[in-house]
């Protein structure tokens, strides 16, 4: 019975090699940074602290398979100053021996009233792409440029948030 | 990763189970379907199977898709159809795959030829069993990211599955209690080469735009994978051979359980007959190389916070998440419960104008060539409860040879119907059934397939003591 049914049985043509063209390319979306500081953070002991600076680990590529699969990074960043002042911004990726690999740069304008967003997105691919893969740390350097004095009243923030859009290609 | 990959489009293609035995149920010319109800109006002097080859079983079937959804020939790019795949199944789609072969088997009549003290029946059978959810949700994640998902909660708990391989030593007794009744029940033993079981699994993943950062990012998870007799062949540098050891451990020094079966067979009136049976009520106290696997924990990820106010806090965001979601492995033993099956029929037995009413029969076998009847079948899941119903037409063309149609609706098909047939010369039986004719057609396109074959020696009651 079973060989009558198979000789009235047959079967579409399957091609299970196809599995060799199996590739996966999600794109994932994740908080990269954030921070805000109040007007009256950069006074200290009633002086005007014109420099801040700080740096943490970065070690979004300790998995070695994010570390392999990644085609591509966007860093989406946005910053809102509603302090009276204008501010530089440097966002700066080190190696594991603390030497700058890739800097991005912005220029905050002092708050007048409405708000103005200061946005921008940096791509990372092939060359880039390889700084960021050995980049240990974050380093943030903000700089107060000159304006009307502060004190621990002022009002406003700077404020920075960030994300990555990572795309993976798993082959 | 290609090589998990292709170990799970194996077992993916392979396909998925039921255990469903619809026409081997109460198929009473073949002494198996009393495995499948041990109160069964199976009739014998004595009976053996021939060793490996009495009975052999396999049941596949995807609920979602089928081999062709995925491999067909036809142009489309591979992702693309994988993509298909997973976007049109449900969480509640199975993947199955059960297989059963008998190792020996045999059964006798206690008493003489007139004394109605019961039937003995015995055996030892070899299983694999394979049940997986689709874990859509999880697929989705790792195929597409959560890009174009902000505000969906990706649901962990998608991911259930457990595999086993086992062996099963059992002995059952069945017997007339009265002449409309027979009573039956079989104790088993269980012996399980290796288990692997995830099933009681929670959890969400989701990414909402948020103020303060950019997005609100939050894993919860509460997942658990079992493993018994896995953990040595999957280590580093084992350099054994797996297939063998694992057959020894199917055999002997597996971990143990115990279980039974019921049924029962009942005639109210003379051609009207009811039956009904529950499976594998039984447990296995998995104890030998166990491990456990968990993930539990929350975490909301924000990302890198400066701070600059001087001392440095945060740390890395990595050690955080391993720390908030740890991979803990416990070696405690572990219980697991076999899926229930539950099986019952109702039947219509009549003569047609070609019947021989005086068939030389012994007293409980049918002495009507036709029954039509229907079952239903229901098995335990991590989920809801799978079910089949069966609508059959049952004939004995020759005194030696039966059959017995199927029409069955589940969740792997609307139109499935079967075929069995058994067949003796002198003592030498001969069965086979196959279900989901239909899908021999075109094989590649089939959810779900099954058959059962087997080779018996049967020696027949007979009226008279030689």
């Amino acid at each position: 019975m079973l060989l009558v049914l198979l000789s009235f049985s047959c079967s579409s043509n399957l091609d299970f090699d196809q599995v060799n063209d199996f590739k996966l390319e999600p794109v994932f979306i994740a908080n990269l940074t954030y921070f805000e500081i109040p007007a009256n953070q950069f006074i200290e002991n009633g002086m005007e602290q014109n420099i801040a600076f700080d740096t943490q680990e970065f070690d979004m590529f300790r998995d070695s398979f994010f570390r392999k699969n990644l085609r591509r990074a966007d860093f989406f960043f946005e910053i809102n100053n509603t302090i009276n002042r204008s501010y530089s911004i440097d966002i700066i990726l080190l190696d594991e021996n603390d030497q700058p690999l890739y800097r991005v740069h912005f220029d905050v304008p002092a708050y007048s009233g409405t708000q103005k967003l200061v946005t921008r997105t940096e791509i990372f691919e092939n060359a880039t792409l390889d700084l960021l893969k050995r980049a240990k740390r974050m380093g943030f350097v903000i700089t107060m440029g000159a304006g009307p004095a502060l004190n621990a009243n002022s009002p406003g923030s700077l404020k920075l948030r960030s994300s990555a859009t990572a795309y993976l290609v798993v082959e | 990763m290609r090589k998990v990959f292709l170990l799970f489009m194996v077992l993916v293609s392979v396909g998925c189970l039921s255990q469903n035995k619809q026409i081997l149920y109460n198929f009473t010319a073949v002494p198996q379907s009393l495995m499948t109800n041990p109160g069964a109006d199976v009739s014998y002097k004595f009976y053996f199977g021939v060793p490996l080859l009495s009975g052999i079983s396999v049941n596949a079937g995807s609920t979602s898709f089928s081999a062709y959804d995925l491999f067909a020939d036809n142009g489309v790019n591979y992702n693309t159809k994988l993509r298909d795949v997973v976007h049109r199944s449900s969480r509640n789609d199975k993947l199955a795959f059960n297989e059963q072969i008998e190792l020996f088997s045999g059964g006798f009549k206690l008493g003489d030829w007139l004394e109605n003290k019961g039937y003995i029946s015995f055996g030892m059978y070899q299983e694999f069993d394979f049940m997986m959810f689709m874990p859509k949700d999880i697929a989705i994640l790792a195929l597409e990211g959560n890009r174009d998902y902000l505000g969906k909660s990706f649901n962990l708990g998608d991911l259930s599955l457990r595999t086993e391989m086992l062996s099963v030593l059992h002995v059952g007794f069945h017997k007339n209690i009265t002449e409309k009744l027979i009573l039956g029940g079989r104790a088993k033993i269980y012996s399980s080469a290796f288990n692997a079981s995830s099933t009681k699994n929670s959890g969400y993943v989701y990414t909402i735009p948020a103020t303060n950062t950019v997005y609100e990012q939050v894993i919860y998870s509460d997942l658990q994978l079992n493993t018994s007799g896995i953990s040595e062949y999957i280590a580093e540098g084992y350099e054994g051979d797996a297939v063998g050891d694992i057959r020894k451990k199917t055999l002997f020094g597996g971990d143990l359980g115990l279980g039974f079966d019921l049924g029962l067979t009942y005639y109210p009136k003379k051609n009207i007959q009811f039956t009904a049976s529950i499976l594998d009520v039984g447990f296995i106290k998995h104890s030998k190389d166990v491990e456990t696997l968990t993930y539990r924990g929350y975490y909301k990820y924000e990302g890198i916070n400066p701070n600059f106010t001087g001392a440095n806090t945060s740390g890395s965001t990595y050690q955080q998440f391993v720390d908030a979601i740890p991979r803990d492995t416990i070696y405690s033993a572990y219980k697991t419960w076999r899926p229930i099956k539950i099986n019952s029929s109702y039947q219509y037995s009549f003569n047609d104008s070609r019947g021989g009413a005086d068939c030389n029969c012994t007293v409980s076998e049918s002495e009507y060539r036709n029954a039509v009847g229907g079952q239903l079948f229901v098995m335990s899941t991590p989920r809801a409860p799978m079910m089949a119903l069966t609508g059959y037409y049952r004939r004995n063309i020759l005194d030696k040879l039966q059959m017995k149609a199927t029409y069955t609706v589940d969740s792997y098909s609307f139109k499935n119907i079967g075929l069995g047939m058994s067949s003796r010369l002198g003592a030498f039986n001969v069965y086979l059934m196959a279900d989901n004719l239909l899908e021999y057609k075109d094989l590649a396109k089939a959810h779900s397939l099954s058959f059962q074959f087997g080779f018996n020696f049967i020696f027949k009651e007979t009226n008279s003591p030689y």
